[in-house]
């Protein structure tokens, strides 16, 4: 249910009209995208993973919108990809053969995973769209030489996008690095109040906050951060009523159990308001599209290809990038404990290899370390949240008992 | 319809008693070097071994140990061991019995004997990356990643700079860790060494255009094992002399690897090490020969000696697996029609994304363009708990009835 134009002054209704907005986005992804290529004209351009350079498409008068997959019985990928592929890229792929998302004029591949690698391919060879581009980032993400190669990958992406999209000027690239870098710091802020008072907005809608970012118009993304922010702060300093979904129930408010969540996607809202529902909270997470997304800015300099090459390589890590000098079990370590998080819930797809392959060994850290966790594998389109609810259930008892 | 009698299902192909002296020799030698000043370097099946031969280092290689396992069928057993503790029974079954192999030194040669670095190419898939990961925190032990960009299209100048770069830091790499210097002249040789071997492997395979042929890819499936594991030595062109001589003496006496071969299959993907004798007997007890593979020929690639650096990058970087479909389609169709193919046999691997994955249009695209049929079975290299035999038998058996 859409709201109409709220008063400046009524913080709380603002914040339901921000969030009511969120779940309309993240409910219905691509009819935003729908309406802004009626709206302008320009050309949706499709893409998986974090890495995207968003900045380029953005750039060249596109919109860039992500897929995610979604919780969908498969029909038409059944036919290319086998059982053994991850949800993400079947249901994907099904959306893409089943009309779904006819509103993208292309899709950008960004080289991550065999699956991607190979789903590039398929998608290329069946879905039909106009064009098709892929991003061959380097796997190493140490040393100069993969650096380099990643400065020359992303300057082809420009002139290969350019060729469809028009050409990408500095001065264009510029900009959009600066509106990347604004919803970047905007969502890291988010991010740094949660920590502060997880209560100030549930973690169901920080990863809306956060999957909105990816479907929208980044500057129409910057402005609803920023209203949000405004009511965030209110908040905390104790000016507004408690948001409208983590209802507390009367004076008996109990402080959540500060959770910190592991994996790649995460837009199970349903699984996210049970965790809630059931006491505890994702306080923070290394998600990619979570936390990831927000943090390391593109250094502004006279090069606008050199900028986003610094960011991604120095942002977060995704498993599918190597480099044995950043430890990703010491890494989240000290993530989880800058968050305050108790615990931590790996929340994975089945047959999804990097993270199955980093498991044991970020959960002997934890073990180490006296960090209770639970390992979730889950498929899009068979969660079933009673049974999930009863795991993180079990969890969060035995750290109340502790 | 179904030949029994008049002759065995299987001819012995002589030189498999030199090959399996020299493997039995290597790994002897391999074992014995273990805690001796001698390094040792775990690598990957698509790994630039030229390298390590020409820096006295000796290789190692779990794919090989894998696939040993699997054709003893104690893969797994080794696999549980990684899954309790804590390694998905989705990930790659290579890797879990390797990661079981390497706590329990189980297997069939009592474990690989422990390496000083490792040196990981991801040209096959992205799963060796994070497997040699792995080995790498287990044995506590210096890894190289040779990383060689994915080819969808085309190949990008800078992609070929980038692989060919990584060669020197490999060198560099090699120099640290063994304290020994690199010698250009000696890689050279190696490289002619090794060139010398493939044109010998790619000759051997190529006597299976021959009607009928004198071997099957199961023979080529455990004959490849020393042009994987030590080309770039004088001993494999040797070997691989020795098993083309043969090949061809078939040939002459008019000696075919299958008693009657009516049809002529190719297959696709990594052998199902655990079920091969079965599958090699029921193939050729329907008088079908598989007279080629998409995984041999892997290894057949070009090094051309006036620019060995150069031309290793490109040769590593645009292997089988790390090419698109329709590339891969390209270099399928020519194997069809090279080897006067009939159809396609399709391994759907659990095991092996990068390889798999795709099949079903590949399927779909050999059959639209050449309308011969092609056959895909479930199943995975190593592990065999997915696999089921009467399953498989009778949808094979149904597959070469409809030939006509």
């Amino acid at each position: 249910m859409r709201k109409g134009r709220v008063d400046k002054d009524e913080v709380s209704r603002l914040s339901v009209d921000v969030l009511s907005r969120l779940q309309d986005l993240t409910g219905d992804p691509y009819s935003y995208a729908r309406a802004w290529k009626g709206r302008t004209g320009g050309k949706v351009m499709g893409f998986y993973c974090h890495y995207a350079p968003e900045e380029i498409i953005h750039a060249a008068g596109a919109l860039p919108v992500r897929i995610t997959g979604e919780n969908r019985v498969i029909s038409d990928s059944g036919a290319h990809l086998q059982s053994y592929c991850c949800s993400l890229a079947r249901t994907g792929l099904d959306m893409a053969l089943g009309g779904d998302l006819d509103v993208l004029d292309g899709t950008v591949f960004v080289h991550t995973c065999d699956t991607m690698q190979r789903l590039s391919d398929i998608w290329r060879l069946d879905a039909g769209f106009d064009a098709h581009f892929d991003v061959v980032l380097p796997g190493r993400m140490e040393g100069d030489s993969s650096r380099e190669y990643l400065y020359q990958e992303l300057g082809s992406f420009r002139d290969r996008t350019g060729e469809y999209l028009g050409p990408v000027d500095d001065e264009a690239l510029k900009r959009s690095i600066g509106i990347h870098n604004r919803n970047r710091v905007l969502l890291e802020e988010m991010y740094r109040l949660r920590r502060q008072d997880p209560g100030v907005l549930p973690s169901d809608e920080v990863l809306m906050v956060v999957a909105a970012s990816a479907i929208m118009d980044k500057e129409e993304h910057n402005a609803l951060l920023e209203e949000l922010l405004g009511t965030l702060e209110t908040r905390l300093s104790g000016g507004g009523p408690p948001p409208q979904s983590s209802l507390c129930k009367g004076e008996e408010k109990e402080e959540k159990i500060r959770l910190f969540g592991i994996g790649s996607v995460m837009d199970q809202w349903e699984f996210l308001r049970m965790v809630e529902d059931a006491g505890g909270t994702i306080v923070d997470d290394d998600f990619c599209t979570g936390h990831r997304c927000a943090g390391a800015v593109a250094p502004e300099g006279p090069d606008p290809i050199e900028s986003i090459t610094a960011r991604i390589w120095d942002g977060a890590l995704c498993p599918c990038k190597h480099a044995m000098s950043r430890d990703r079990a010491g890494y989240l370590l000290e993530r989880i404990t800058g968050s305050g998080a108790k615990g931590v819930l790996f929340f994975q797809f089945k047959f999804c290899e990097p993270h199955a392959f980093d498991y044991p060994h970020v959960k002997k850290a934890l073990d180490e370390h006296g960090i209770p966790s639970l390992h979730l594998e889950i498929e899009q389109g068979s969660v079933s949240i009673p049974r999930l609810r009863t795991r993180v259930e079990a969890l969060l008892e035995t750290m109340r008992g502790a | 319809m179904v030949a029994e009698e008049g002759r065995k299902l299987y001819l012995k192909i002589d030189a498999t008693d030199r090959m399996k002296q020299l493997m039995t020799e290597y790994y002897i030698d391999a074992k014995g070097a273990e805690g001796t000043d001698r390094p040792i370097c775990w690598i990957t099946s698509g790994g630039p071994v030229e390298f390590l031969i020409a820096m006295d280092v000796i290789p190692i290689y779990p794919e090989n140990h894998g696939a040993m396992c699997g054709a003893s069928k104690m893969g797994v057993q080794l696999a549980e061991v990684a899954e309790g503790l804590g390694f998905s029974g989705d990930l790659c079954s290579y890797a879990r019995l390797d990661i079981g192999s390497a706590i329990t030194h189980g297997g069939p040669i009592g474990g690989l004997p422990r390496p000083d670095f490792l040196l990981c190419c991801n040209n096959i898939c992205g799963t060796v990356q994070k497997w040699y990961e792995e080995l790498a925190r287990y044995f506590e032990v210096p890894m190289f990643l040779m990383d060689t960009p994915f080819i969808h299209k085309t190949t990008y100048e800078h992609a070929t700079e980038y692989v060919r770069k990584q060669c020197l830091e490999l060198v560099a790499f090699l120099e640290e860790q063994t304290g020994r210097e690199f010698s250009l002249e000696r890689f050279a040789e190696v490289a002619m060494l090794s060139v010398e071997g493939i044109e010998l492997w790619k000759e051997v395979l190529k006597t299976a255009e021959h009607r009928p042929s004198p071997l099957t890819c199961f023979d080529a499936f455990i004959h490849m094992a020393l042009i994987v594991t030590l080309r770039g030595t004088p001993e494999v062109v040797e070997y691989y002399r020795l098993l083309k001589g043969e090949m061809e003496k078939r040939i002459e006496n008019g000696i075919s690897a299958v008693p009657e071969e009516k049809h002529r299959l190719i297959w696709d993907n990594i052998p199902i090490w655990f079920e091969m004798r079965n599958l090699g007997q029921l193939f050729a007890r329907n008088n079908t020969c598989l007279v080629a593979d998409t995984y041999t020929t892997a290894w057949a690639i070009d090094i051309k000696i006036d620019d060995p650096l150069t031309s290793m990058a490109d040769a590593y970087t645009g292997i089988y697996l790390n090419i698109s479909i329709d590339l891969m389609f390209e270099k399928l169709l020519a194997l069809i029609e090279r080897f006067s193919a009939d159809g396609v046999v399709m391994h759907s691997n659990r095991s092996c994304k990068p390889y798999s994955l795709g099949q079903y249009d590949l399927a779909r695209m050999v059959t639209e363009r050449t309308g011969k049929p092609v056959l895909m079975i479930e199943a995975d290299m190593t592990d065999s708990r997915a696999y089921s035999e009467a399953q498989v038998r009778d949808r094979v058996e149904a597959f070469i009835e409809s030939f006509p």
